[in-house]
C-alpha cells in the first residue's frame, strides 16, 4: 500500500493555495522592509485639532502580511481539523491523524486557557502573561510540550523500543506491515522504530529533567549569591572566583569527565550530588528560621517538615540509600542531572549577586536593618522577593538552554543509554541517515527541541515585557 | 526651509488649549487638558505644581517628544507664528537643540559619559549651523566661561564623570545655549542639586537669561525658585492651568482657591508648629482617569459649592485690572481673599523632659584602602568630628547640613549599623558608641528608629502593609499573639490617620504621603522614644508635606518622642524645630535654639544657607549671599576651618588663622555654640540675611 499524504483529502485544493500565499508573503514582507526606507510617519495632526492617519506604502504592506500569515495559520488549522472529520488515515492526511493522536493535549490547553483568561485579573503576573500575543504563543508551545510529557501513554501508537521488520527507514505514513491499519506517521528510524512513538516519549525524557535540574541551579545560585551580594568583601570574592573558574572550563570536556567510568569510580558525581542537593534544604530551613524565629512554634514545625522531607528525599537522589525506596535516581540520569546543575549554578550566582547588590542599597533594607533584623532574612524575604523579576525570566530561558544541553549530551551519548527516546539521542542516531537523503529520523526530534526552546524563549519575553509594565 | 519671518513683538511661543494624552492598552489617560499659555520675547515663564500635574507633559509636547503613547489631542503649539503640532520631523529636527532647548533634572543623564565635555559642546553648533571645528571649540570656550566655571581649558578637556553634580548642569545649560536658542526650556534643573549649589544655578540662569534675550520656560514645584526666576507664571493643577499671570501678582493677589491653599500649606517664615500651624490641603491629588466633574480641585476645596463648581467645565476667567492675569473658578469674584485662614487647630507646645540622648565627642573615621590590591596610601574620611550635644525627651532637634556633611553617617552610628571610632552615645545613661545593632537589646532597638527620606523606597514593594508593620512588632516582641499583634497593627493605622482597609494593600496602590505614613507607623511599632527622621518630607508635594509633618508633631505631642529631623530645607526646619544644629563637613559649626541660628550673628555658612534657601513670599527681602565653588571632598578636607574654601568673611580674621588653626567652640549666648575664629565686632556686624518688608 502507498504511504498516506500529508495533507490528505483537502490537500488537492489547499496545497496549491498554501504555496501561493507563501509566496505572497515573501513579497509583502520584502516590500515592508524596502519601503520603510523611504516613507515618513502615518499620523498627521490636522489645523483643527485632529488626527488624520494617512497609510503609508510600507505600513498597507505591513497589513497585507499580517493577512497573509492568518491565512496560512487557518489553513494549517484546516490540516489539523479535517483529521477529526474522517476515520479513514489516507482521507485524514499525516497532520490529520497526529492532530487526532494528540486529542487530550488540545482539550488540556483550551481549558488552561479558557480558565486562565477568565481569571487572569486575580492571577498577578502569571494573569498578565495572557495580555501579550507573545507571552501567549510561547506559553501555548511549552504548555504543549508539557501535556504531551503528561499523556505520553495514550499519544504515542506505538512502544518507543519496539521494532517492526521492515519498517527501517519507512517514510513517513508507511502502512505499518503486517498490522492492518497502523501507521507510521513520521515513519521509521533506522532500527525500524516509530519516530512519532519516539518523538513523544522524548518529550517526557527531556520534561522531565531540564526544569528539575535548572530549579536546583537556581536553588544554589540563590543561596550563594544572596550572601554574596550582600555581605561582599573576601566571601564574596572567593565564591565570584570559583564561579568563573567553573564558567571559564570548557562544559563539554566537564561532560565527557564527569561521566567517564574512571571518574565515576572515584565518586566525584556522587560527591557533587551531595554537595548540591543539600542546597534546597538549607535554602528551605533558613527561609523559615529568619522569618518565624520570633515565633519558635511555628518555626519548628516548618523547618521540622522540610528537614524530614528534605533528608528522606536528599538520602535518596544523592545516595540510593532511601530506605522506602521512594527517591531514587539512576546512576547515568544523577550523572547528566548533577552535570547540567553545577555548569548553570554559577551563572544564576552571578546574577542574584548582582540583583542583590543593587536591592540592598534600598531604604526597606535599612528601614529592616535598623529594627534589627537578622541578614538572612533580609536576604531571603525582603531582597529575594522584589528579584523575583528577572529570575523568572532567567529561569525560562535557562530551561530552554538545558534542554539544549541535554540535547547536546544525548548527542554525544553522554550518560544516557543509548536506545533512549531523548531528542539529543535520536537527532544523533538519525544523523547516520542523512548523507543518503533520508531525513526525518533526525528532523522530527531537531524540530520538536527547536520548537520547545523557542517556546520557552517566546514565554520569558513575554515575562519581561508584562513585568516592566504596571 | 527658511522660516517665515517672525516679528518680535509677537508672541515667541503660543498655546492655545493644548489637550495630551496617554494611550494605554486599558484606556486613554488625558495628562493636560485645555492648557493655554503665551512666552513673550525675553520672558521668564514658570510652570507650577504638584507632581502628576503635567508640567513636565507640556514641555515635552513643546519639543514634540510624547513618546509612542503620548499624542497631542487637541489644540495648537505655535512657535515664531509656526505651528509645531502639524510640522514633520526634518523641520522639528531643525528647531530642537537649535531655536528650542532643554535643561533635565539630572545632569549627568544628560551628557554623554563616553565624551568629553569640549567634543560634546563643540557638536552643537557643528550640527545646526554646520560650523568648524574650531571655531566650535573656541565659542564652547566663551559659554563654558559664560556659565561661571573655573579653567574652562581644563573643563573643556575633563570627561564629565570628574566634574560635580552643580558643574555638570552648568555644562548642561552651556550646552543648550551654544546654538543661542530663542526658548529654554528648564525642567526642575536644580532638584538634584544642594541648595548652596542651585542658588548659584538659579543666580546663573536668570543673568544668562538677561544677557543673551532667552525666554524661558521654567518647571519647578517650587513657589520659591518660581519669584526668584521668573517673570510670569502658571500654576497647574492635575493638568489643567488654574491660575496665570505675573508672579509678583499672583503671589500677592491669588485668585484661585488651590493657588490660596498651596501657599497656606508652606512654611513661610512666620509660621509655627504650635501658633500658626500649616493648612493641608485635604484629601488626595486626583487620578488621571478619576477627575470629578466640572472643577478638578472641586472635592479638596473649603469654597466648592455643589451644583456650581461640579456643573460644568469651568473656563479661564480674566481677572480685571490684572496684568493678563487668570483664574479658573468660578466663585473667585465673590471669595474674600483678604480673610485669614479658618482658624486651623493650634496644638501646645510639647514640655521639653529630661535628657534622652547625648553625645560627647563623637567621631567616625572610615578607611578608604588607595588601590585595589591594597598598594597605595591608605586614606581616611573623616565623616564625623567631635559631634557633641544632647536631646532631651519631647524636643525637636534639627540636623541641618549639605550631602557629604555627615548628617547620614551620624545617622547610621546612632542606629548602631556602625560603630563609633572615638567618643561616646549616652541613650537613656547607657553607653551605645560601641555596641553593633545586633547585639543591641530590643528595647535599646525599638526606642531608636528611622524615618528614610524616599517614600517609594521606604516599603518592600512584595509585602503587604500589613505584614510588614506586623513584622516590626513581631520584631520588637509587641503583642502576645498574631491576633493581638494585629489589633495592634490596626490602631497604628489610625495613628497615622490611614484607613483600616489599607492593611491589606500593597505598597504600590499607595501615594507617596501614604507610604510615608506607613513608615511613621512602623518607626513607632515598638514605642520609639527617639526617632531620627531623614528628610521625610522633602520628596513629597508640598500639599502632602504640611499633612506628613503635622502627623509627626502629633505623634510627638502624645508620645513625648525626642525627634532628630534631618533636613537641608531651612524653612521647614525653622517651622517645626526646638532646636537647630548645623553641619559642615564633618563638624557642627553652629548649634542653638532655632531662634538663635535664625538670627544675628550667624556663623558665616549658616548665613549662606539661609540666603540659599528661595522663600516664596514678595513681602521677604533676602541679602544675596552666594558661595563660590563647591563643597570640598571629605576624603580631602581643607586645612584649619572646613569653611574657609567658601567663607566670605575670612578676610576679616587676623593673620590666616582661617588656613591653619581649627576654630575653638565658642558660647555666644546661653545653648548657642559656634565653631569660627571670627573677632565678636565682626559678628555682631552681621545683618538679618532674612526680613519681612513693612506691610
Amino acid at each position: 500500500m502507498d504511504p498516506i499524504t500529508w495533507t490528505g483529502s483537502l490537500g488537492p485544493f489547499l496545497n496549491p493555495l498554501f504555496a501561493a500565499l507563501t509566496a505572497a508573503l515573501a513579497i509583502s514582507v520584502l516590500a515592508q522592509i524596502l519601503l520603510s526606507f523611504f516613507t515618513g510617519p502615518g499620523a498627521e495632526a490636522q489645523g483643527d485639532g485632529t488626527l488624520a492617519a494617512t497609510r503609508s506604502p510600507a505600513e498597507m504592506a505591513a497589513a497585507a502580511s499580517r493577512f497573509l500569515v492568518l491565512g496560512l495559520v487557518a489553513i494549517a488549522v484546516l490540516y489539523g481539523v479535517q483529521g477529526f472529520f474522517s476515520a479513514d488515515p489516507a482521507r485524514q492526511g499525516i497532520f490529520g491523524a497526529m492532530a487526532v493522536r494528540f486529542w487530550p493535549v488540545w482539550v488540556a490547553l483550551i481549558a488552561t486557557f479558557a480558565l486562565s483568561i477568565r481569571f487572569k485579573g486575580r492571577l498577578g503576573l502569571y494573569g498578565k502573561l495572557f495580555d501579550s500575543p507573545v507571552g501567549m504563543a510561547g506559553f501555548a508551545i511549552v504548555m504543549f510540550w508539557v501535556f504531551t510529557a503528561i499523556f505520553a501513554d495514550t499519544i504515542a501508537t506505538f512502544n518507543p523500543l519496539s521494532q517492526v521488520s521492515g519498517m527501517r527507514n519507512a517514510v513517513p505514513g508507511s502502512f505499518v506491515r503486517g498490522q492492518e491499519g497502523t501507521i507510521y506517521l513520521l515513519g521509521g528510524d533506522d532500527l525500524a522504530r516509530d519516530v512519532f512513538s519516539r518523538m513523544v516519549a522524548g518529550a517526557r525524557r527531556v520534561l522531565a529533567i531540564a526544569p528539575a535540574a535548572t530549579a536546583f541551579a537556581f536553588m544554589v545560585g540563590i543561596t550563594l549569591g544572596l550572601p554574596a551580594g550582600y555581605f561582599g568583601g573576601r566571601f564574596d570574592t572567593i565564591l565570584s572566583f570559583f564561579a568563573n573558574l567553573v564558567l571559564a572550563f570548557p562544559v563539554i570536556l566537564l561532560f565527557y569527565l564527569l561521566v567517564t567510568p574512571e571518574i565515576r569510580v572515584t565518586g566525584i558525581p556522587i560527591i557533587l550530588a551531595a554537595v548540591l542537593f543539600i542546597f534546597p534544604v538549607i535554602f528551605l530551613c533558613v527561609l523559615w528560621n529568619s522569618r518565624y524565629f520570633t515565633d519558635p512554634k511555628k518555626r519548628n514545625l516548618y523547618v521540622g517538615i522540610t528537614l524530614a522531607i528534605g533528608l528522606w528525599a536528599y538520602s535518596g537522589l544523592a545516595f540510593n540509600l532511601d530506605p522506602l525506596g521512594v527517591w531514587s535516581m539512576e546512576p547515568n540520569l544523577l550523572n547528566v542531572f548533577v552535570s547540567v546543575v553545577f555548569v548553570n549554578a554559577p551563572t544564576v550566582f552571578r546574577i542574584v549577586r548582582g540583583l542583590t547588590m543593587d536591592l540592598k542599597a534600598r531604604d526597606y533594607v535599612s528601614a529592616a536593618q535598623t529594627r534589627g533584623e537578622g541578614p538572612w532574612y533580609i536576604m531571603l524575604w525582603e531582597i529575594l522577593p522584589n528579584a523575583r523579576g528577572p529570575l523568572i525570566v532567567d529561569f525560562c530561558l535557562r530551561i530552554g538552554y538545558t534542554t539544549i544541553l541535554l540535547g547536546t549530551l544525548g548527542f554525544f551519548g553522554l550518560g544516557v543509554s543509548p536506545e533512549s527516546p531523548d531528542w539529543g539521542s535520536t537527532i544523533n542516531s538519525g544523523r547516520g541517515l542523512l548523507p543518503i537523503l533520508i531525513m526525518h529520523p533526525a528532523l522530527v526530534p531537531a524540530l520538536s527541541l527547536m520548537s520547545l526552546v523557542l517556546g520557552l524563549n517566546l514565554l520569558a519575553d513575554g515575562l519581561r515585557e508584562e513585568s516592566l509594565r504596571d | 526651509m527658511t522660516a517665515p519671518a517672525w516679528d518680535p513683538s509677537q508672541p515667541l511661543l503660543e498655546i492655545e488649549n493644548l489637550s495630551i494624552s496617554f494611550f494605554t492598552r486599558l484606556r486613554e489617560i488625558p495628562a493636560v487638558m485645555d492648557f493655554s499659555c503665551t512666552v513673550m520675547a525675553g520672558e521668564a515663564m514658570g510652570l507650577v505644581g504638584e507632581s502628576g500635574c503635567g508640567k513636565s507633559t507640556v514641555a515635552l509636547a513643546v519639543m514634540r517628544d510624547l513618546g509612542k503613547t503620548g499624542r497631542i489631542v487637541g489644540g495648537r503649539i505655535r512657535f515664531k507664528g509656526r505651528d509645531l503640532v502639524t510640522m514633520g520631523d526634518a523641520e522639528l529636527r531643525g528647531i530642537r537643540g537649535a531655536e528650542i532647548a532643554m535643561i533635565y533634572q539630572e545632569p549627568m543623564a544628560s551628557l554623554n559619559p563616553g565624551m568629553k565635555v569640549g567634543a560634546q559642546l563643540a557638536e552643537v553648533p557643528m550640527i545646526h549651523q554646520g560650523m568648524a571645528r574650531d571655531a566650535a571649540m573656541t565659542l564652547a570656550r566663551q559659554i563654558v566661561a559664560d556659565v561661571k566655571l573655573p579653567d574652562p581649558d581644563r573643563i573643556l578637556r575633563s570627561y564629565p564623570h570628574q566634574l560635580s553634580g552643580g558643574q555638570q548642569q552648568r555644562i548642561v545649560i552651556a550646552m543648550a545655549l551654544m546654538a543661542k536658542p530663542a526658548l529654554l526650556i528648564l525642567d526642575e534643573p536644580t532638584t538634584a542639586l544642594d541648595v548652596t549649589v542651585e542658588a548659584g544655578i538659579v543666580d546663573l540662569v536668570r543673568e544668562l537669561g538677561e544677557k543673551y534675550g532667552t525666554s524661558m520656560l521654567f518647571i519647578s514645584h517650587n513657589l520659591g525658585l518660581v519669584l526668584e526666576v521668573c517673570d510670569r507664571l502658571c500654576v497647574m493643577y492635575s493638568g489643567e492651568a488654574v491660575e496665570t499671570g505675573p508672579v509678583s501678582e499672583v503671589f500677592a493677589k491669588m485668585r484661585h482657591p488651590y493657588t490660596q491653599a498651596l501657599f497656606r500649606s508652606i512654611p513661610l517664615p512666620g509660621a509655627d508648629k504650635t501658633s500658626r500651624p500649616l493648612v493641608a490641603i485635604p484629601g488626595n491629588f486626583p487620578l488621571p482617569h478619576e477627575r470629578p466633574p466640572g472643577c478638578n480641585f472641586g472635592p479638596r476645596c473649603g469654597y466648592f459649592e455643589t451644583g456650581r463648581c461640579d456643573a460644568a467645565e469651568v473656563p479661564m476667567a480674566l481677572v480685571p485690572g490684572g496684568d493678563r492675569h487668570g483664574t479658573r473658578c468660578v466663585k473667585w469674584a465673590e471669595i474674600d481673599w483678604a480673610a485669614p485662614p479658618a482658624a486651623a487647630k493650634q496644638g501646645e507646645k510639647t514640655p521639653v523632659g529630661d535628657v534622652v540622648l547625648r553625645m560627647e565627642d563623637l567621631r567616625k573615621y572610615y578607611r578608604v584602602s588607595g588601590g585595589a590590591f591594597g598598594g597605595g596610601a591608605e586614606k581616611v574620611v573623616k565623616a564625623n568630628e567631635t559631634l557633641s550635644f544632647e536631646a532631651r525627651e519631647g524636643e525637636t532637634l534639627a540636623i541641618v547640613g549639605e550631602s557629604g556633611c555627615g548628617k547620614s553617617t551620624f545617622a547610621k552610628v546612632l542606629m548602631g549599623l556602625e560603630t563609633a571610632t572615638s567618643g561616646k552615645i549616652v541613650l537613656y545613661n547607657q553607653d551605645i558608641q560601641d555596641i553593633p545593632i545586633e547585639k543591641r537589646g530590643v528595647d535599646t532597638v525599638s526606642s531608636v528608629q528611622m524615618v528614610f527620606q524616599n517614600p517609594f523606597d521606604t516599603l518592600n514593594p512584595s509585602m503587604t502593609v500589613g505584614r510588614q508593620i506586623i513584622r516590626a512588632l513581631e520584631i520588637f516582641g509587641e503583642g502576645r499573639s498574631d491576633e493581638e499583634r494585629r489589633n495592634r497593627m490596626l490602631e497604628l493605622l489610625d495613628l497615622v490617620k490611614l484607613p483600616r482597609q489599607f492593611a491589606e494593600r500593597m505598597p504600590r496602590q499607595l501615594s507617596g504621603g501614604q507610604k510615608q505614613r506607613v513608615g511613621i507607623a512602623r518607626a513607632f511599632a515598638g514605642g520609639a522614644k527617639v526617632v531620627v527622621a531623614d528628610e521625610p518630607v522633602s520628596a513629597l508635594d508640598v500639599s502632602v508635606q504640611a499633612a506628613v509633618t503635622d502627623l509627626l508633631m502629633d505623634i510627638q505631642r502624645k508620645n513625648k518622642t525626642t525627634l532628630l529631623f534631618i533636613s537641608h530645607d531651612l524653612s521647614i526646619v525653622r517651622y517645626l524645630s526646638d532646636r537647630v544644629m548645623v553641619m559642615y563637613l564633618g563638624h557642627v559649626v553652629e548649634l542653638g535654639t532655632t531662634d538663635q541660628v535664625f538670627a544675628p550673628p550667624y556663623h558665616p555658612y549658616t548665613e549662606a544657607l539661609l540666603s540659599a534657601v528661595p522663600v516664596a513670599d514678595i513681602t521677604v527681602e533676602k541679602k544675596r549671599i552666594r558661595l563660590e565653588g563647591d563643597i570640598p571632598s571629605a576624603l580631602n578636607p581643607p586645612p584649619g576651618c572646613p569653611f574657609q574654601t567658601r567663607c566670605r568673611w575670612k578676610p576679616q580674621v587676623a593673620g590666616g588663622l582661617c588656613e591653619t588653626e581649627m576654630p575653638p567652640v565658642r558660647d555666644l549666648a546661653p545653648g548657642h555654640h559656634i565653631k569660627c575664629h571670627l573677632p565678636a565686632e565682626a559678628l555682631n556686624s552681621m545683618e538679618p540675611v532674612i526680613q519681612i518688608a513693612a506691610e
